[in-house]
């Protein structure tokens, strides 16, 4: 089997919110305004990056929720396939990493 | 407005789109959607610095989540749209073929010509009513006969019919005061016409109307409306067509008639006109047989031979106006027939060996088998018809001969290879779930026929069993037959767990 047909196939807009998700924009919410992307486009992605092992969510603690007086909130984060087929998508699109860089990396 | 854009508004919208969801999901989706929306409400309060601006971009976030929940209940492996709508699927197959027969039974009633010529005979008292043509030009529309024939037959065809009229189509321009001058397709007839016809026109329009005139016009009920915008008070008036005046005298629906040749309007002349017409100029007869006990029911061809003083003879076709209304009905049984008869030149007829289903219900599956196929079946025949009738009458008009020479092609390889596809595709199909077996495999080889079977295994992704086909039929594997799989191969199939629905 060739190396190509091992590669996942991530469309751009895919793996724009996984490098958001990636650089710290942990709920949707933020993932739509670190890429400007409409909810109706960023949810269904991250649901289908969920169903392919790519992210997985996880509830926050209620304590959490409870002591800043607001809902509880699901957050994301990359598995390790997830780290590995980011990596190949900066090869495919090369201006990824510069499009959504890590916050605390554009600071400096 | 602000209403709209308020909070409420917006977790109404998401309970609303919450419904889209699979129900051991919804939950959890509604109580995500509801967390963001808390800080999405707050983050545009946030901004506006207490003076709220963001309802729009609120309202537009919460519509956004439609797609999201769209998106769950088609990716959900029991999803109805998603199993009705799979590829392959048996509601999938049967919906085509539903939407195909509407479409031909509304282009049927749509396009004009196709519409009369499935209609009903409009004629009253029809029993009895032919057309007359020269012998082997039944189907013709340009005229046939004589009028010195016509003149002929009137005194000496007592005996055979009780009435008997002529008309001659001819082209005219038709100037009415008040409106534009229009060339009009005229059936220049006798004035017995619409008596032989037995056509009710209007006594208002057609007996009250009296005067110095020898002949009637009726307009088309369509040539009224689209070239004399429908005006009442044309009827009444009086033109002049053909150097005589004409009085116009009533309007007739055109469904009223379904004869050869188009026709306009109708101008009905007394006979001393109609008989300075040259002698060999050519019409269309009507007459009306005379019907006695003697002679059976006018249902079928029939001949006239006119016998002339050299010692010749002239045959002459006399075609009931039934049977002309009924031929397009007529010629589709006749096609249906032959198709079925041969059929078994085209493919095998057995759908294959299938041994009882080991499921809960193993009547369910078979009864679905068959109902599948009945369903095919009930909507291929329409859909042949109509679409025959489209095409042969839509373009050509319903008497010609043309148009039922196309109807007769189109119909009969439309079943014969219609025929042949219902049974084809039933015999590739799952007996359980319906949907189309895939993945090919050869098995065997050809130079073993004698030792083991050869031949080709499809598989359903479902996971419910192997089609074998035989490459050559032999004595022992005449036909192709079916492995169940038990529910041990489930984990090998990813679509094993949707449940099996039948038509679905």
């Amino acid at each position: 089997m060739s190396v190509m047909a091992n590669e996942p196939k991530l469309s751009h807009t895919a793996a724009m919110i996984l490098q958001t998700i990636h650089v710290g924009q942990i709920y949707g919410f933020s993932v739509m305004e670190a890429t400007g992307l409409p909810s109706g486009t960023v949810y269904p992605a991250m649901r289908r990056l969920e169903r392919d092992g790519l992210i997985v969510s996880k509830w926050e603690q209620q304590s959490i929720a409870d002591a800043e007086q607001r809902p509880l909130r699901k957050y994301y984060k990359l598995t390790r396939a997830g780290v590995t087929t980011l990596q190949v998508m900066h090869k495919r699109y090369p201006l990824l990493q510069k499009m959504i860089s890590d916050p605390e990396v554009k600071n400096v | 407005m602000n209403l709209l854009r308020s909070l409420p508004a917006s977790r109404f919208i998401l309970w609303c789109a919450a419904w889209l969801v699979p129900g051991q999901e919804r939950e959890e989706w509604l109580a995500e959607w509801q967390a963001e929306l808390w800080h999405v409400w707050q983050s545009y309060n946030r901004k506006a610095h207490g003076g709220f601006r963001g309802g729009r971009e609120v309202t537009g976030f919460c519509l956004g989540a439609f797609q999201d929940s769209f998106w769950l209940r088609w990716n959900n492996p029991g999803s109805i749209p998603r199993r009705v709508l799979r590829t392959g699927s048996a509601s999938r197959c049967s919906l085509s073929l539903g939407i195909w027969t509407a479409v031909s039974l509304s282009t049927c009633l749509s396009v004009p010509g196709a519409y009369k010529a499935i209609r009903s005979a409009p004629y009253r008292n029809v029993d009895g009513l032919v057309t007359i043509s020269t012998g082997g030009y039944s189907g013709a529309q340009s005229a046939t006969i004589h009028l010195r024939d016509y003149e002929s037959w009137k005194t000496r065809t007592h005996r055979l019919f009780t009435g008997i009229a002529f008309y001659q189509p001819i082209l005219k321009r038709v100037h009415v005061a008040g409106h534009r001058g229009t060339e009009l397709s005229i059936g220049r007839a006798s004035d017995n016409f619409l008596k032989v016809l037995n056509l009710s026109i209007p006594v208002d329009t057609a007996n009250s109307l009296s005067g110095p005139y020898t002949a009637k016009l009726y307009l088309s009920q369509e040539i009224w409306r689209e070239v004399f915008d429908g005006d009442s008070r044309l009827i009444g008036s009086v033109t002049e067509i053909a150097g005589q005046r004409v009085l116009i005298a009533g309007v007739v629906t055109q469904d009223s008639w379904q004869l050869p040749g188009r026709v306009d309007a109708w101008l009905l002349e007394d006979e001393r006109h109609l008989a300075m017409l040259p002698a060999n100029s050519k019409g269309f007869v009507l007459a009306h047989m005379r019907t006695s006990g003697a002679l059976p029911r006018l249902d079928s061809w029939r001949y006239m031979t006119v016998h002339n003083e050299d010692g010749t003879s002239d045959r002459f076709d006399c075609i009931s106006l039934e049977q002309r209304a009924q031929l397009p009905f007529s010629i589709f049984l006749f096609t249906l027939i032959v198709a079925v008869i041969a059929l078994p030149a085209t493919t095998a007829l057995p759908l294959g060996e299938y041994p009882r289903h080991r499921g809960p219900h193993p009547w369910a599956a078979r009864t679905r088998r068959w109902l599948f196929l009945w369903t095919k079946l009930v909507l291929f025949v329409p859909l042949v018809y109509f679409s025959s009738v489209d095409v042969a009458y839509g373009f050509y008009s319903a008497g010609s001969t043309t148009a039922q020479y196309m109807q007769l092609g189109l119909s009969f390889f439309g079943f014969l290879f219609g025929f042949r596809w219902i049974l084809q595709d039933q015999r590739k199909r799952c007996p359980v779930c319906l949907r189309v077996l895939s993945h090919p495999a050869r098995v065997g080889q050809a130079s073993r026929n004698f030792l083991a079977w050869n031949g080709t295994e499809l598989i359903c992704a479902g996971g419910h069993g192997l089609l074998h086909i035989p490459e050559l039929p032999t004595s022992w594997f005449s036909t192709q037959r079916w492995l169940d799989l038990d529910a041990s191969w489930g984990s090998l199939f990813s679509d094993a767990y949707v449940p099996s629905t039948g038509l679905v």
